[in-house]
């Protein structure tokens, strides 16, 4: 029966190879030149691209900007990713969980996650611009409800100020990348046996001893799933950036594949540009190694 | 079993070679890209004048002949682009067998997308416009450009214009039509029901500036433009003029002036920052919608460019005031090159002739606000409104000069933008935006 299985996976291996022929001639090999010239600088190969671009000042392509803190943004693309990541990972996550749970009783669930799901649908520029308009002092919801609330400082275009501008990204990818936990989680809360939940209820659990208990601790791969995915997504960010501030103002909302682009196209730096990607993948491989351990310890 | 083996070892085979395909193949992208990649010891050259002798020669495509489509890409858009088709019907009459197709694309994603197709020796467009001369030259060194010194004359465009696009003695792209940068906008009708009159002196200007905040209905007296940040800096350009003086502005953008020179700084501390604070200039807003906000009434002046007087509902309601005392503004041009991949190299150089001489004339005879650069041009052609703008320019005696970020490009024009939004939201910043805007600017580059 073994031999069987081996005598499969062997064939299997065979028929695998046109892919990853494929996947070596346009995934692998530009990585392998995109590493190579990273290093390669004017006088020969060096380290000269990563120095260059960590110790750069300049607020619209600096990394990591740590004068005189605390104070507002910029901070530099890498603590703006991270910080994207610290507010947008868990919000997300959570609420699409909790989202999920919530409408599993609801009439007309499918519409109201087909419309939550709609973030995920658009192209993401279109989503910076939505972002955008969403907060500006004129015709955004946000700033105008601010103001109706009372919060009179936040009743100004967010995306033109420097203490603002990364929030409001950030806020506005939430809504935009909920759709896809809230969808992850609702597949994840449906395949499991109504008996668990019944169960629970007739020994008295609470809605909430039932989410906590039983809920979230079932649906925990869908949940690393999300997380993982999240992760990469915060990382890799760039059209909502672009076409919602363009990194600023003052460099305020600049991220690693922002300054990526700046490297790359203005500045036609492939050097420096290669750089920043390098960093960026590695950044990016750490939750993608989680990911694939993970599916791995599953399969 | 043995088949199985067999297989097996022609999979780890074929694996090992697709591995060591996938090395070659990056080895062989990078060399190839290498050929390509920059150098960094381009010197721009904005500023170099060429004394040459141009001849005109034949690159009429045939009227007859077969149909050819060429792509021309533009930063026009809206009633602009309708502006520019006209140019593009006049030149599909004289050539029946030529179709235009025309695609909208800014100065900054030209700047984006094209160098990438260019380094892989193509190109989606066989004539491209855009105001960035910077760029072009930039394109021209590393040899993606045609050279159109036998396909214009020099000699007949304006020579601060024509200038820009000179290097290494060849001419690289065909000036376009030209726009100004005059001043402040106001509706004459708005300043007749409320009594107001344009400054002639500073304390005039803020006394002005007092009676708008006062109307009702206006929410600052001066709407500030926004977009990927130049409105401000037309502001900004035009208050170094007025209170530094022309040769300021062209000391700034050779880099013989820092921008945290003193003098440079009290421009700022002392005219521009107290009108700031003041909330005399509203926070930035996108600048087509600053435009309708201002016509409607909500501000009372505006500070744009002449193809504003294209975009208003009545250009004839409109007139502008440069800040008293101001002896210069700043002018500029939309420039045409072709690609030395386009497609169809021909045709898109008669079509560069075209536009580059009667284009122009038809082009200033729309309301697009321009003015052509083409000395040969017929004068009395240029739409009504923008004709009243250029002579009130000629009357004041403003000396045409070129346009700050425009002009030193690259990098440091998007952080110029980027940190005049940041002071005009946080004008306790002045230092840090001064300082930084020193520290960035490419000096090595323009003061060679």
């Amino acid at each position: 029966m073994s031999k069987k299985i081996n005598i499969k996976k062997r064939y299997l291996a065979l028929f695998l190879i046109p892919g990853f022929t494929l996947v070596a001639i346009f995934v692998i090999s530009p990585i392998i030149g995109t590493f190579i010239i990273s290093f390669e600088t004017p006088s020969g190969f060096g380290l000269s691209n990563y120095y260059s671009v960590i110790t750069q000042t300049s607020p619209t392509k600096a990394l990591v900007l740590l004068n005189d803190m605390p104070r507002p943004p910029p901070w530099g693309a890498l603590i703006h990713n991270l910080v994207w990541t610290a507010i947008h990972l868990p919000t997300t996550t959570f609420l699409g969980l909790v989202l999920a749970y919530l409408l599993r009783r609801v009439y007309g669930r499918s519409i109201v996650k087909s419309i939550m799901f709609i973030g995920m649908v658009i192209p993401m520029v279109v989503g910076g611009l939505i972002i955008r308009f969403m907060f500006d002092k004129f015709i955004g919801i946000v700033p105008n409800l601010c103001g109706l609330i009372g919060l009179t400082w936040l009743d100004k275009s967010w995306t033109s100020y420097p203490d603002t501008a990364l929030l409001a990204l950030i806020i506005g990818s939430v809504w935009l990348w909920t759709g896809f936990s809230l969808t992850i989680h609702a597949a994840a809360i449906d395949s499991l046996p109504k008996t668990y939940i019944e169960a629970a209820k007739i020994d008295g659990a609470s809605d909430w001893q039932i989410f906590w208990k039983i809920i979230v601790p079932s649906v925990r791969a869908a949940t690393l799933t999300v997380i993982v995915m999240t992760m990469l997504w915060d990382l890799k960010i760039f059209d909502i950036v672009y076409a919602a501030t363009k990194g600023g103002p003052g460099g305020a909302s600049t991220v690693l594949a922002f300054v990526m682009w700046l490297y790359f196209a203005l500045d036609l730096d492939y050097g420096k540009a290669a750089a920043v990607a390098v960093i960026l993948t590695l950044l990016t491989l750490i939750p993608a190694a989680i990911y694939i351990r993970q599916v791995m310890k599953r399969g | 079993m043995r088949l199985s083996r067999a297989v097996s070892k022609v999979a780890a085979y074929i694996v090992i070679a697709v591995i060591i395909t996938a090395i070659v193949t990056g080895s062989a992208v990078y060399l190839a890209m290498r050929e390509h990649m920059p150098t960094h010891t381009v010197t721009t050259t904005i500023y170099k004048t060429t004394t040459q002798t141009q001849t005109q020669t034949q690159t009429t495509a045939s009227p007859t002949g077969p149909t050819v489509t060429l792509m021309v890409y533009g930063p026009w858009a809206g009633d602009e682009a309708k502006y520019f088709q006209a140019v593009i019907n006049a030149y599909e009459k004289l050539h029946p067998n030529v179709k235009i197709k025309y695609v909208t694309m800014r100065a900054e994603d030209l700047a984006a997308a094209m160098p990438i197709q260019f380094a892989a020796h193509t190109s989606p467009a066989d004539v491209i416009f855009t105001p960035w001369a910077w760029w072009i030259v930039k394109m021209a060194q590393k040899g993606y450009v045609e050279d159109l010194s036998n396909v214009i004359n020099a000699n007949e465009y304006i020579p601060s214009i024509v200038k820009k696009v000179e290097w290494d003695g060849k001419l690289w792209a065909a000036p376009f039509t030209m726009w100004l940068k005059p001043g402040f906008w106001y509706r004459k009708s708005f300043f007749e029901k409320y009594g107001l009159q344009p400054p002639k002196t500073w304390q005039d200007f803020l006394n002005l500036l007092d009676k708008l905040k006062k109307i009702p209905g206006i929410k600052n007296p001066i709407v500030s433009g926004d977009s990927t940040g130049w409105p401000l800096s037309d502001i900004v350009e035009h208050f170094i003029i007025t209170f530094g003086g022309p040769q300021l502005q062209l000391d700034l953008i050779s880099g013989k002036v820092k921008f945290n020179d003193p003098k440079v700084k009290e421009i700022f501390e002392k005219y521009l920052i107290p009108l700031i604070k003041n909330g005399d200039f509203s926070p930035p807003i996108e600048w087509t919608t600053a435009v309708q906000l201002w016509w409607d009434e909500k501000y009372g002046l505006y500070f744009m460019g002449t193809w504003i007087t294209g975009m208003v509902k009545d250009p004839n309601d409109l007139a502008f005031f440069t800040l008293p005392g101001c002896k210069g503004i700043v002018g500029g041009a939309d420039y045409a090159f072709v690609p030395k991949y386009a497609p169809h190299l021909q045709e898109a150089l008669d079509f560069i002739k075209f536009v580059a001489t009667k284009g122009q004339e038809i082009h200033a005879a729309q309301p697009s606000g321009k003015i052509p650069t083409w000395l040969k041009a017929d004068p009395n052609k240029i739409w009504g409104p923008m004709k009243q703008v250029y002579m009130t320019v000629k009357e004041k005696g403003l000396e045409i000069l070129p346009d700050l970020d425009d002009s030193v490009g690259g990098d440091w024009q998007k952080l110029f933008w980027d940190q005049l939004k940041l002071l005009w939201v946080n004008p306790d910043k002045l230092d840090q935006v001064l300082n930084t805007l020193a520290q960035q600017f490419p000096y090595k580059q323009t003061s060679s």
